[in-house]
C-alpha cells in the first residue's frame, strides 16, 4: 500500500494525503498547476517535500518527521515505475535497450536483461518493434516502450503522469485496454494522473481531485459525481448546477428566493448556514405548465448537439442559472425555443448539500462568520 | 625539415587534449547544476577567448616564475607549456560539451533515476552516449587550438629545441631568419594537420554523415 501525507510551500504549495491499495488504480484529477504531476514528482524523489512521510508497504521513502532521523531515499531506492507524459525513452537506446537498462541493477547478465526485455515486449504486445529506434516509433508504440520500461524492474507503485494526453483517440482506446489487462497481474498501487474527467472515472477505483496544491476530496467516481464535499469540488468536477442557499433546520433555500426545498436534517448544519448544494440531471424536471413546487424560468440559451439539446434557463426573479440536457425530442414535445417560459421541478432527494469551501480554505471562516449576511 | 617542433606540438596537443577532455567533461558536469555562480564560473573559464594571448602569457610567467610540479620547473620547461596549453584550452574543451549537456532534455535525466540507475551508470550509459558530438567538437577546438598557440607558449616557455620550441614558434623563428621556404613548408603542415582534425569533427561524424552512413533517413 502506498501511503503519504505531504506538505510544502515552496515552489509551490502541496498539501495532499492520500493512500492507494495494491490493485487500485486512483486517479490524481485537477486543472492545469493543481499539483498533481508536483504529488507523483515528490512520490517519485524526483521532489523533495517540506514535510510529512512517503510509505510504501513498510518502507519509509520519506519522513520529515523532526523527532526522528530524516528519511529521504533517492529516486533510485524508490521500487516506482514512472510513465512520462512526453514517454522520456533514451533516444540513442532502441526499444529493447531502453527496457534492459531499467534491468541493470537487477540482473548483471546482459543476455538475460534483454531477454526479460524481450518478454515484455511480447506481453504489450510489440514484439516487432525491438530494434527500432524510439524516434522510429508512434506516440503510441513509444509509450508501450515506456510502459514496459516502468515495470520491467517490478516497481511496489507505478505512477502514470497523463500518459494519455498527447496519443490520438483510437490508439488511447486500445492503451485504456491495455492498462486494464496489465493491472489484473500486478497488484500494485498505481497513481494515474490526467486532467481528464471521464478518463479518471473510466479507468480509476478512486479519484483524489486536487486544487492549488490541496487535495480537497478523495472518493469512488460515483461519489464524487453524485456527493462532492464542496462547491469547488463539484465545480471541478464538471457539475454544471450549483447553487447557493442557506440550510436551516430541513429548508434550503435557492439563493434568496422565496422558495424553500423540504430536505432531510441529519443535524450536521447549524441552524442559517450559509451552504452550497447540487442537483444531478436526474433530479430536475421541466414542465410546460405550472406544477405545485415548480418554479417558472426562461429559456436564454438553447444549443444543439445531434440528438442531444443544452439548455439554460433563468428562474425568474432571480439570476439562477439552471442547465439542463434533454433529447431533441423532448426539447419539441415541450416547445422550448429562445426566450420561451417553463417549469422547472427539482426533486428535493436528491439535492447534496455541501460547505461553500474546502475546510482548510480560509475564506470558509470568514464566510462561515457572516451568515447573517444572507 | 624542423620535424623537432611538429612532433613537440603534436605532442603537446595530445597530451593537453588527453588531460583537458575528461576535465572538460567533469567542469560541463559540474557547470549544468552550479547554481547562483554559474555565470561567474563560465565568465572566469571563458576568459581565455578574450584576453590578448601576451597578457595570459605574462600572468603565467610571472605566477609560474621559480615554481615547480614534481620538482620540474615551471617556466621554460615543457610541463610549464602544458600547463598553460590547459588553462588557455578551458573554454574550448568545456563549452562544446556544456552545450551537448545541455541538449539532452531535464526528463530524460529523470527516466534515468526512475529505472533506477545511480548517478554514475546515468552519466556512463545514458549521458555520455548522448554528448559525444559535443566531445567530438571539443576535442577538435582543443587539438587544433594547441598546434596553433604561439603567444602563450613563446611567454612561458620561449624557444628551446625539442622543449619548448613547437612548430608555430619554429615558423616564427624561420621568417626572423628571412627563411621562408622553411616557413611556409611548416605552416602548410601545420594547416594540414588542423584542417584534417576539425573537418573530422566536423564533417566526417555530423549528424548528416552519420545517417547517410547508417541508410537512415
Amino acid at each position: 500500500m502506498l501511503k503519504l501525507q505531504i506538505s510544502q510551500t515552496i515552489p509551490m504549495p502541496l498539501q495532499i494525503q492520500l493512500e492507494c491499495l495494491p490493485g487500485e488504480l486512483h486517479a490524481l484529477v485537477g486543472p492545469s498547476g493543481s499539483g498533481k504531476t508536483s504529488t507523483l514528482r515528490v512520490i517519485a524523489g524526483l521532489m523533495q517535500a517540506n514535510e510529512g512521510f512517503i510509505q510504501c508497504d513498510n518502507t519509509h521513502w520519506f519522513d520529515a518527521d523532526q523527532a526522528k532521523v530524516n528519511i529521504n531515499l533517492p529516486t533510485a531506492d524508490r521500487s516506482c515505475g514512472f510513465l512520462f507524459q512526453q514517454y522520456a525513452l533514451f533516444p540513442h537506446l532502441n526499444a529493447l535497450e531502453n527496457i534492459a537498462i531499467a534491468l541493470l541493477n537487477h540482473c548483471h547478465d546482459t543476455e538475460k536483461r534483454l531477454q526479460l526485455a524481450q518478454e515484455w515486449l511480447d506481453k504489450l504486445g510489440i514484439s516487432e518493434l525491438s530494434r527500432r529506434m524510439p524516434q522510429e516509433l508512434s506516440g503510441g508504440q513509444q509509450q508501450r516502450v515506456a510502459l514496459a520500461r516502468a515495470l520491467a524492474r517490478q516497481p511496489k507503485v507505478l505512477l502514470l503522469d497523463e500518459p494519455f494526453s498527447a496519443i490520438d483517440n483510437p490508439t488511447r482506446q486500445e492503451l485504456y485496454k491495455t492498462l486494464a489487462s496489465i493491472r489484473k497481474d500486478l497488484n500494485i498501487p498505481i497513481l494515474l494522473v490526467t486532467h481528464d474527467l471521464k478518463e479518471a472515472s473510466l479507468l480509476a477505483d478512486r479519484i483524489t481531485v486536487i486544487d492549488q496544491g490541496i487535495s480537497l476530496q478523495t472518493a469512488s467516481p460515483r461519489v464524487l459525481f453524485h456527493k462532492p464535499r464542496n462547491s469547488r469540488v463539484a465545480e471541478l468536477v464538471g457539475i454544471t448546477n450549483i447553487f447557493k442557499g442557506v440550510f436551516s433546520a430541513g429548508a434550503l433555500s435557492l439563493d434568496g428566493l422565496p422558495h424553500v426545498f423540504q430536505v432531510v436534517d441529519k443535524g450536521k448544519i447549524p441552524a442559517g448556514q450559509k451552504v452550497a448544494w447540487v442537483i444531478p440531471q436526474s433530479g430536475i424536471s421541466v414542465f410546460a405548465q405550472s406544477t405545485p413546487n415548480s418554479l417558472a424560468a426562461t429559456v436564454t440559451q438553447l444549443s444543439s448537439l445531434g440528438q442531444i439539446a443544452s439548455i439554460q434557463f433563468v428562474i425568474k426573479g432571480s439570476a439562477v442559472l439552471v442547465n439542463w440536457e434533454a433529447s431533441s425530442a423532448e426539447i419539441k414535445r415541450l416547445a422550448i425555443q429562445l426566450g420561451s417560459e417553463v417549469h422547472i421541478e427539482f426533486d428535493a432527494q436528491q439535492i447534496h448539500i455541501m460547505p461553500l469551501r474546502p475546510i482548510n480554505d480560509p475564506r470558509r471562516l470568514q464566510e462561515s462568520g457572516n451568515t447573517s449576511e444572507l | 625539415m624542423d620535424f623537432d617542433s611538429i612532433y613537440l606540438s603534436l605532442k603537446l596537443a595530445l597530451w593537453t587534449l588527453a588531460i583537458m577532455i575528461p576535465l572538460g567533461i567533469w567542469c560541463a558536469y559540474r557547470l549544468l547544476n552550479a547554481g547562483a555562480m554559474k555565470a561567474w564560473l563560465e565568465a572566469g573559464l571563458a576568459l581565455p577567448l578574450v584576453l590578448p594571448p601576451t597578457v595570459l602569457g605574462y600572468y603565467f610567467l610571472v605566477g609560474f616564475s621559480g615554481k615547480t610540479f614534481f620538482g620540474i620547473p615551471l617556466v621554460f620547461s615543457f610541463t610549464g607549456i602544458l600547463l598553460a596549453s590547459l588553462i588557455v584550452n578551458l573554454p574550448f574543451a568545456i563549452q562544446p560539451i556544456q552545450r551537448a549537456f545541455e541538449t539532452i532534455d531535464p526528463q530524460i535525466r529523470e527516466a534515468a533515476k526512475v529505472c533506477g540507475l545511480s548517478p554514475w551508470q546515468a552519466f556512463r550509459f545514458i549521458e555520455l552516449p548522448l554528448i559525444w558530438r559535443g566531445i567530438l567538437s571539443a576535442s577538435a577546438l582543443t587539438f587544433a587550438h594547441t598546434l596553433g598557440e604561439f603567444g602563450v607558449v613563446l611567454m612561458v616557455g620561449g624557444a628551446i629545441p625539442g622543449e619548448t620550441k613547437t612548430a608555430s614558434i619554429a615558423i616564427y623563428d624561420r621568417v626572423q631568419s628571412f627563411d621562408t621556404a622553411g616557413a611556409g613548408t611548416l605552416s602548410l603542415i601545420l594547416l594540414g594537420i588542423s584542417l584534417i582534425a576539425i573537418a573530422l569533427a566536423y564533417g566526417l561524424f555530423s549528424p548528416r554523415t552519420q545517417h547517410q552512413r547508417s541508410g537512415k533517413r
